[in-house]
């Protein structure tokens, strides 16, 4: 199937974005099978057991926070911002690259799009579902969380709008509910298969109710593709927006290390870049695990990888052009955040984020890395550890010696940190486990669409 | 090479009328300028920063399209190429500039400079002998990416070997990479420290972006014009337009977006380092400069651009393309002049006299440039078959 990096350039095709010898029977058997197959699988039930446990870590963490505050953490003046927020956009972003995949490059009409943007779409609401965790268990009384939102009330009192943290309460929702309905809108077609294929009582009752009379009819098809591409429009500027106001929420501020321009296009870039490497990070085990190598083949990863190099370069860009600045700026407060990063007491996290984030990465030009399995899985870890850490620096390093050294302090997290974010990973896990198991986690009906496209196809 | 006989003749007219035309612009600029010579360096700094960005844009895209293929790239390689062949020419325009650094930038004066602590600051970046190194360097780099790009191009069309389409993918990436670094330095050099106590992170993000949208703006403008008859003829689809129509409608937006975002966080920020540039930039008559770049730099193409029968008629998105070259024009001259004139615009004929001039000559060498290779690529195996359905 690979073709040496040389014979490629005599012939310049690609590995197929689907193996040959498939029917659109086929497809529906081998994707529906997954989630109607009576038994479940043993690996099933130990994931989702390990990630339910990983859950209720999460559970424990929060009940004690809520039961005490936040003191708990590790946050004080003058870190405000701790674990909280440095997993809040940790999260948002890796959600970006489900919209990406699905919006983006549905209006790009690339079709090697589809065997993965299903995934990736659950994979973004269930990261936004944990990133909007974090501002709300962050804001100390979390039952006032409805104060965000401007409504009337009796004493006539609004939020600050032009706080960006109040644009972020509008971006987030807006992106939560679009990404749901994308992907609800998507599901539609492959629960009426399920439903049409589902043995027992009850799961033609489930799937049916969900499948909303989906009959399949030529009127149904059209309303559907008009919809499906009226959201893809919507939630394209929707997934830069999300991440330039979470950028702004720092951005805006004139903290150095902080107010900089470059923030929104470089948080943007690394948002897509930390997602994609997300998307490698569930895609190659579950290919392994359900036998999918023939759906998502080295010419998704390959491609996921060169996207990732892309948005990588562009994130070294951001650094470059900030640390560059600090001194060609000439202000005194810019230079030392920069040297209080490199040489400071947080040195061995910012030379562990340019490790991670930028030097390792670059392995990914050889063509040798991006087609093999078991290298790419490690690159996109890694990558996934290095965008953690580059908001650590963000969030931490900045804010711990701003400009009163009286009042300079290290932030150390507590182990109720270090749960809250172990348990978010819990919480992401157990929803993409009760994901593959209960949904289709390739859309059946677009599989079917590139069976029948790629048969007169000559790569 | 039948395409090239049967526009010769209006090819030799046009080319030939541009020359004589950017020439006697030339005349008339030196002779204005022997007058008042800080103006001259001045429109002469924007008429080069202006035309610069053609072969760098073109390169830039080319190298994009060389990544990513797609058939819309067949109409348009060629005029990239040319563009890109006009690199040549800007490096010899660039040599009177040094002439008058000392008129244009401030950092220049070691006693302005001995005054002023940020400047003293900045002075092992700002000085002339550094200044002169990097340019030389960022030259040097696109000298040898444009060789490259057209001598492989060229091969290919030859020999029709069809490894060379591999070799300029792999050149492409590390291309780019070397493309943004050169043009984010070469902005910061020759724009920004114009103002040298300002400086924005995104900035070299921008200025590349208003080389790429100009430069496709230029590109798709030619193979409309060239679209009337054989060979482009059959290459242009409306397909492939709305391709392109697109893409001019993703640069648009990139460029609202970061413009807005410098503007925003900026203005957010509002402090005295960086507050200036944006104060000169929206008083006065550069408000109004300012008001009508957001019209037409944004919202206009940004709404005409949406329309599909607009992107699928060929002349209607060569015509707009046409002007968003002149409203490119336009940014670059909100982002240099008010470096000078702090007031608000002020009519200077040289203002006009240099860029015409200046592009006289570009017209002229591109069109020589465009002319000397066939009108479409023949042997990229990318295009395969590209000419035989007109979807």
């Amino acid at each position: 199937m690979e073709s040496d990096p040389l014979e490629r350039g005599a012939e310049i095709s690609q590995p197929r974005v689907i193996e040959p010898g498939y029917t659109i029977s086929t497809v529906t058997d081998k994707i529906s099978s997954i989630v109607l197959g009576q038994r479940t699988r043993p690996g099933w039930f130990l994931g989702f057991g390990a990630s339910f446990l990983l859950l209720l870590i999460l559970l424990y963490a929060v009940t004690v926070l809520f039961a005490i505050g936040v003191g708990i953490w590790g946050v004080n003046i003058p870190v405000g911002w701790g674990f909280a927020i440095v997993n809040f956009i940790w999260w948002i972003g890796i959600g970006h690259a489900g919209t990406l995949i699905s919006a983006i490059l549905l209006l790009l009409h690339q079709k090697w799009r589809t065997s993965i943007n299903r995934t990736a779409e659950a994979m973004t609401i269930f990261a936004v579902l944990c990133a909007g965790m974090f501002p709300v268990l962050h804001l100390g009384r979390p039952w006032l969380a409805y104060w965000l939102f401007p409504y009337p009330n009796t004493m006539w009192y609004w939020p600050q709008f032009r706080s960006p943290l109040v644009w972020d309460v509008f971006a987030v929702s807006t992106y939560l509910t679009v990404s749901l309905l994308f992907w609800f809108v998507g599901l539609i077609p492959d629960l009426a298969t399920l439903r049409d294929r589902a043995r027992t009582r009850a799961k033609q009752i489930v799937y049916g109710f969900l499948a909303m009379g989906w009959r399949g009819s030529a009127v149904h098809w059209k309303r559907y593709e008009m919809a499906s591409l009226l959201l893809a429009g919507l939630a394209t500027p929707l997934v830069i927006s999300v991440h330039t106001v979470v950028s702004f929420d720092f951005a805006i501020a004139i903290l150095p290390g902080w107010h900089t321009t470059i923030f929104p296009p470089y948080f943007v870039a690394g948002a897509i870049y930390s997602g994609f490497a997300m998307v490698l990070c569930l895609a190659i085990p579950l290919r392994k695990f359900y036998g999918l190598e023939d759906f998502i083949t080295m010419r998704h990863l390959d491609n996921m990888g060169k996207i990732m190099l892309a948005t990588g370069l562009i994130v070294a860009y951001g650094y470059m052009m900030e640390a560059f600045m600090a001194f060609y700026g000439a202000d005194i407060y810019e230079r030392y955040v920069t040297l209080n990063r490199m040489v400071g007491p947080y040195a061995a996290v910012y030379w562990s984020l340019i490790a991670l984030n930028i030097v390792i990465p670059q392995a990914l030009w050889s063509r040798r890395v991006r087609t093999s399995v078991g290298a790419l899985f490690a690159v996109a870890l890694i990558v996934n550890c290095g965008m953690w850490l580059e908001r650590f620096v963000i969030v931490v390093i900045s804010l711990h010696r701003d400009f009163m050294p009286s009042i300079w302090l290290m932030y150390a997290p507590t182990r109720w940190d270090w749960m809250t974010l172990l348990g978010s990973i819990g919480l992401f896990l157990t929803l993409l486990f009760l994901f593959i198991r209960y949904l289709p986690m390739i859309s059946i009906f677009e599989m079917r669409s590139l069976v029948t496209e790629t048969e007169g196809e000559r790569t | 090479m039948m395409a090239t006989d049967t526009f010769g003749a209006r090819f030799d007219r046009t080319q030939r009328r541009a020359f004589i035309l950017g020439i006697a612009a030339l005349i008339l600029a030196v002779l204005d300028g022997l007058r008042a010579p800080e103006q001259f360096f001045r429109s002469y700094l924007l008429a080069f920063v202006f035309w610069l960005g053609f072969p760098l844009g073109c390169a830039a895209f080319l190298m994009v399209h060389h990544l990513t293929g797609g058939f819309w790239g067949l109409p348009i390689r060629r005029p990239l190429e040319a563009g890109t062949r006009t690199l040549p020419l800007l490096t010899a325009l660039a040599l009177p500039l040094l002439l008058g650094l000392s008129r244009l930038y401030s950092w220049t004066h070691s006693d302005l400079v001995a005054a002023d602590a940020a400047l003293k600051f900045k002075q092992p970046y700002l000085n002339l002998p550094f200044f002169l190194i990097r340019n030389v360097i960022y030259f040097a780099v696109w000298w040898t990416l444009v060789r490259r790009l057209n001598r492989w191009s060229d091969e290919q069309d030859r020999t029709g070997d069809p490894l060379l389409a591999a070799r300029l993918e792999n050149m492409s990436g590390p291309g780019l990479l070397l493309y943004g670094f050169t043009v984010t330095f070469f902005s910061i050099d020759w724009i920004m420290s114009l103002e040298p106590h300002w400086f924005s992170t995104i900035f070299g993000m921008i200025f590349m972006v208003l080389q790429v949208l100009g430069a496709l703006a230029l590109a798709i403008l030619v193979a409309g014009l060239l679209s009337q008859r054989e060979p482009v003829a059959s290459a242009v689809t409306p397909d492939r337009f709305n391709d392109l129509g697109n893409l001019v409608l993703t640069f648009v937006m990139l460029w609202a977006y970061l413009a807005f975002c410098q503007f925003l966080i900026i203005w957010a920020g509002d402090l005295i380092q960086e507050i200036p540039w944006y104060v000169t930039r929206a008083q006065g008559g550069w408000a109004i400069v300012a008001l009508v770049m957001i019209f037409l730099s944004f919202a206009t193409p940004f709404y005409l651009l949406l329309m599909r029968p607009i992107k699928r008629s060929v002349q209607t998105l060569a015509t707009l393309c046409g002007a968003l070259i002149v409203i490119n024009f336009l940014n670059v001259y909100w982002m240099v002049v008010p470096a000078f004139e702090k007031s608000g615009p002020r009519f200077y004929l040289l203002d006009l006299l240099l860029p015409m001039g200046m592009g006289g000559i570009w017209v002229a060498t591109f069109l020589r440039q465009l002319k000397s290779r066939p009108l479409l690529p023949l042997h990229d195996p990318r295009f395969e078959g590209a000419l035989e359905h007109a979807d």
